[in-house]
């Protein structure tokens, strides 16, 4: 049996439901996150082309196989205040617009060379303009979820920089090699 | 029904009491069980077994669904308890939320509590360093609150008891101001803790970091084993509650121990109402206890009585305990009960940068860091602010990423390690001074679910604190420049007290019953069959994190109590 099953079982056994936080994003955390944000299936799309541009999988594996699209959903509707999550809706739902008059081609459009040169681009705007705000609150902040949740995947934290549940020691002065 | 009265009564009798199964309950629990007293330890949140109720101590960072975050909405209906910085996703269910029990702030105060098996001893930071003489003869010598009834060499065996069970991993470092008690194997400072020492011996010779004593196991495994717990394996996820027992808790420690003497009735979901106290016979009998679910009142009685209910909460349940003998609160003759609490001033930190040292790092995770032990005042009044600080002392190797790009650029980025400069940092912990009007005491018209009265909360920073603040800053300032630190940064975050988690007194120790509230073997002057033992008995606050003070008065206590028992 393996963890989660078993703490599921002790769960039922004790009563103790309400003891047992989510795991991994739940199916039902993610449908909250669809039906709060009212994300249609396009703005999903578009969404996913964004994360998708900043992880194209080029080096590492692709951001859709590790629902990343899902993941900057959940944390905008989870750890966002009202305002913000206001600004990342209306940014998103301005995106197509906003880089259509910004880049003179909608982002839904672009091909991945000219959708990189769009983003990175909006990526150094000042948001404090009011016309702007939106858009680049949107673009930075699905960035940094997107960004969190790649470092944090169970991908990242197993083959590319392992993370150790128990080290079991500690060196202080550990000399470097070729320092 | 007279005698199903009397055979209640008979059910409900104890020898013992233990009011909170927290970090000094515990311990009361242990000593009085192990003395063969019939103790019932009465809690009043919900049971936490030792690793079958740490749901998330083996889950990856990946696991989380926010990974580690706390939600905006939580955050929003708990602002108070969301400020601490070990309320994350991994341990949040170890916290009272807000929400749940509500205090009232006459001036802001961050009370942070568990209410639990264990209390906070699931979630503490594990810095166990003892109190010296210099400590305990603070009130004598500076003139504040009331001379401590004891000295340094009344509670030393008892530091010692307590270490040697709990595990300590700790250097001797014979130092007068920190005394050295019985270490297991200590962790290592690091390269640029080591850089930092160095410096201090050479440029200011009475200074010294070493690294923070620490409740975990680093040796004399099989001693620990009959605890059934193992070496700490470096996790530093101790605050999810640790599958190897490697630190101590009430519930990887203490508790199991009490309840294998055979001694032990734990009952949980037990809110304590109050003490009943006798007139007729002149002592406590027993306690009154409200179910937490059902809100019926049941009486327990017992010889003696513990309380351990953690510092506020014990001045309020004394108070709460009202009689006809003692109008203003159990053993508050004096009027001074719930008067005279106190805190530790953390409100400033320091970070810098170290460019040298580029040959080393680290390696591992260490459960502890480097400490600061006081440096002010210690052997004469030398500044213009009573008493001193201690801090905390850490330096790392820094990793750097570059975050800034996009698209391949971005993943080429992440998978490379690049070595940053080390980086170096304290924060203070300062002590304050008790005073009359830093008080807790019952809400008059604000009550609980279970109809007991709020507790009101009323206590602050004053003037010496600032200087101390002013003084913490500057001499850091100083030592980091001179140890070629750069990018240093000084922070004043003006944190409420209370995110120090040590507030304590308010039922302190002193000779005089006139001018305190317990004897010098914590009994209460006027009621000697209650014994309070946790942070409420304390007359000051020193800088040393004070659990391990705690533990060692129970046991010592729990003795007293056993000897005169008649
Ligand atoms: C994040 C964190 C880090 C910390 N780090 C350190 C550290 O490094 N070093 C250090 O020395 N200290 C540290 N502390 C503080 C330490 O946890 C406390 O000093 C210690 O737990 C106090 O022990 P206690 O027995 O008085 O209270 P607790 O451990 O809080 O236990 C009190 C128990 O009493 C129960 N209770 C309360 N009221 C009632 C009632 N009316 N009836 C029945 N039961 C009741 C509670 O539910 C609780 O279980 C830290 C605390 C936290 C939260
Ligand atoms: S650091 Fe040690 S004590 Fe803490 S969780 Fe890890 S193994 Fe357990």
């Amino acid at each position: 049996m393996d963890r989660r099953s078993a703490m599921k079982q002790l769960a039922l056994l004790t009563g103790g439901v309400v003891l047992i936080p989510a795991c991994d994003f739940s199916e039902e955390s993610i449908l909250q996150a669809h039906q709060n944000l009212k994300i249609t299936a396009s703005q999903k799309e578009l969404l996913t082309q964004v994360i998708n541009t900043i992880f194209p999988g080029k080096v590492l594996k692709p951001s859709e196989e590790l629902q990343l699209p899902d993941f900057v959903l959940v944390m905008c509707n989870d750890c966002l205040d009202k305002e913000q999550q206001e600004t990342f809706v209306s940014g998103l739902q301005q995106w197509d617009a906003f880089s259509k008059e910004q880049f003179g081609k909608k982002f839904s459009q672009m091909n991945s060379t000219e959708a990189e040169d769009c983003l990175r681009t909006a990526l150094t705007m000042d948001g404090k303009e009011e016309e702007k705000k939106s858009a680049i609150g949107f673009v930075n902040t699905t960035k940094r979820f997107a960004l969190q949740g790649y470092l944090n995947s169970e991908y990242f934290m197993t083959e590319i920089k392992p993370y150790e549940l128990v080290p079991a020691r500690f060196y202080g002065s550990k000399k470097i090699e070729n320092a | 029904m007279a005698n199903l009265n009397i055979n209640s009564k008979k059910d409900n009798t104890y020898d013992a009491i233990v009011i909170g199964s927290g970090m000094s309950g515990g311990w009361a629990a242990k000593e009085l069980c192990e003395k063969g007293l019939k103790t019932l330890v009465l809690e009043r949140g919900r049971e936490v077994k030792h690793v079958q109720d740490y749901p998330t101590t083996n889950k990856m960072p990946w696991e989380f669904e926010h990974r580690g975050a706390i939600p905006e909405e939580i955050k929003k209906e708990n602002p108070v308890v969301s400020r601490c910085y070990a309320f994350r996703e991994d341990a949040q269910h170890f916290f009272v939320k807000d929400q749940e029990h509500p205090y009232v702030q006459e001036k802001p105060f961050d009370w942070i509590r568990g209410y639990q098996t264990g209390g906070k001893s699931l979630l503490w930071a594990r810095q166990v360093q003892r109190w010296s003489d210099f400590d305990f003869e603070g009130p004598a010598r500076d003139g504040f609150a009331v001379d401590w009834p004891i000295r340094y060499q009344d509670i030393a065996p008892w530091y010692s008891h307590v270490e040697k069970f709990i595990g300590v991993s700790g250097n001797k470092d014979g130092r007068d101001n920190l005394p050295d008690g019985e270490f297991l194997p200590p962790f290592e400072l690091t390269a640029g803790e080591l850089y930092f020492k160095d410096f201090l011996r050479k440029n200011y010779p009475e200074r010294e970091i070493i690294v923070a004593r620490c409740a975990h196991i680093t040796g004399n495994k099989e001693f620990y084993a009959k605890q059934g717990r193992a070496l700490c394996q470096n996790r530093t996820l101790c605050q999810r509650g640790c599958p190897f027992g490697g630190y101590f808790s009430s519930n990887s420690s203490t508790l199991p121990w009490a309840a294998n003497t055979g001694n032990l009735t734990m009952q949980h979901h037990a809110v304590v109402d109050s003490i009943i106290y006798d007139e007729a016979k002149g002592k406590a009998t027993g306690v009154r206890v409200i179910d937490a679910n059902t809100n019926e009142t049941t009486e327990y009685y017992a010889k003696v009585i513990f309380v351990n209910a953690s510092a506020l909460n014990t001045n309020l349940i004394l108070l709460n305990s009202t009689s006809s003998r003692f109008p203003q609160g159990l053993g508050n003759d004096s009027g001074v009960l719930g008067k005279y609490v106190a805190f530790h001033n953390y409100r400033a930190g320091i970070s810098g940068e170290y460019d040298g040292l580029k040959e080393y790092t680290t390696e591992g995770r260490r459960p502890t860091s480097g400490y600061f032990p006081r440096f002010r005042n210690v052997y004469k009044q030398e500044t213009d602010f009573l008493r001193g600080y201690a801090a905390g002392f850490s330096a790392h190797r820094s990793m750097i990423t570059d975050y800034s790009g996009i698209g391949e650029e971005l993943e080429q980025a992440i998978t490379r390690e690049e070595y940053g400069p080390w980086r170096v940092g304290s924060h203070m912990m300062g002590e304050t001074i008790p005073k009359e009007e830093s008080q807790v005491s019952l809400d008059p018209n604000k009550k609980d679910a279970w109809g007991i009265p709020q507790l009101k909360v009323s206590m602050d920073y004053d003037a010496n604190d600032e200087a101390m603040i002013k003084d913490y800053l500057e001499q850091m300032t100083e030592m980091f420049e001179a140890a070629g630190f750069t990018n240093i940064r000084t922070r004043d975050d003006k944190r409420a007290p209370g995110l120090d988690i040590h507030e304590m007194g308010g039922a302190r120790m002193g000779k005089d019953p006139e001018t305190s509230v317990l004897n010098k073997w914590n009994q209460i002057h006027s009621c000697p069959n209650v014994y309070v033992t946790d942070g409420a008995c304390m007359t000051s606050t020193s800088t040393q994190n004070p659990s391990l003070t705690y533990m060692a008065f129970a046991a010592r206590a729990v003795d007293h109590a056993v000897k005169n028992m008649g």
